[in-house]
């Protein structure tokens, strides 16, 4: 049997149904240090599919409800429970730290999307080919330069509207030709929709991308232990 | 290159959390979703595999 890794939390493990992914039994492996694996008990010959990386968010939203955890990243799985509780045991110092400071909070995601594409300069008319492509390499140089100045400057105004400490943040800057900015904001559960508003209404007011605003969801952005 | 919409980013953020983001333990092992490996899929590559993750459930990114 593998168990399917979910969430790690500190014992004792809170009351939770016994549903797992499709239906099968969600496991408690507690380990020596105070903290346990809440984890899908799974057969090594099944292949997990897109549907299951969906259900996994679920649960962890579910066991993150109940009680403080730290979401596991996906297609974690254990030969056993004992490797599961040496997986923590081994590392139970900078897990105890990370539940200590995602305790109690969520995480608000915002992506900005740009409303256009770039604006490239048109090459110079009546010239050859050589200068035609150099020059459009440089007008794309030139447009990349300044989109990632003006993403840099959105995520700037943001952290400062809204007054955010810099360790509750974490974001990422054109990631792909759509994506401006794609952020992360750890904040209070019992303020999560109240700060995703402040989110919102700052971000729609910058005229050159088109906010998405999702979550509250479990901290995956700031559970790092690394 | 497909428009990213509104629904788009919410799904890539999304996916991006569940397999780039986490506690990572160790003895972990790298099972694939739809046949792509998860450890691997950073967002860039999930941006340009979206529609091969919604239409081809037994494509193997190379």
């Amino acid at each position: 049997m593998t168990l399917i890794a979910h969430a790690i939390v500190a014992a004792p493990p809170a009351l939770l149904s016994s549903d797992g992914l499709r239906g099968r039994r969600l496991a408690w492996s507690e380990a020596a240090a105070g903290l346990g694996l809440w984890s899908t008990e799974w057969a090594p010959d099944m292949k997990l599919e897109r549907p299951d990386a969906i259900e996994h968010h679920r649960l962890v939203e579910r066991i993150c409800a109940a009680q403080p955890c730290l979401p596991v990243r996906f297609g974690t799985a254990f030969a056993s429970a004992d490797a599961a509780r040496a997986s923590l045991d081994k590392r139970s110092e900078a897990l105890h730290a990370a539940l200590e400071r995602v305790a109690g909070k969520s995480e608000i995601a915002l992506t900005l999307l740009w409303r256009e594409g770039p604006a490239l300069a048109e090459p110079t008319p009546g010239t050859g080919p050589g200068r035609r492509f150099m020059e459009s390499r440089k007008a794309e140089f030139n447009a990349r330069d300044s989109r990632r100045a003006r993403a840099d400057e959105l995520v700037e105004r943001i952290v400062a509207e809204l007054a955010i400490e810099r360790p509750l943040v974490w974001h990422e800057t054109c990631t792909s030709a759509s994506v401006a900015v794609s952020l992360a904001v750890l904040v209070a559960t019992e303020r999560a929709l109240e700060r995703k508003a402040d989110l919102e209404r700052v971000a729609s007011g910058f005229g050159d991308v088109i906010p998405v605003l999702n979550g509250p969801w479990p901290p995956y952005t700031f559970a790092r232990t690394e | 290159m497909k428009e990213l919409t509104a629904q788009d980013a919410t799904l890539l953020e999304l996916v991006d959390r569940l397999l780039n983001k986490g506690v990572v333990l160790t003895g972990e092992a790298t099972i694939s979703v739809a046949g792509i490996d998860l450890i691997y899929l950073g967002l860039n590559v999930v941006l340009t595999a979206v529609e091969t993750l919604e239409k081809s459930p037994v494509r193997r990114a190379s």
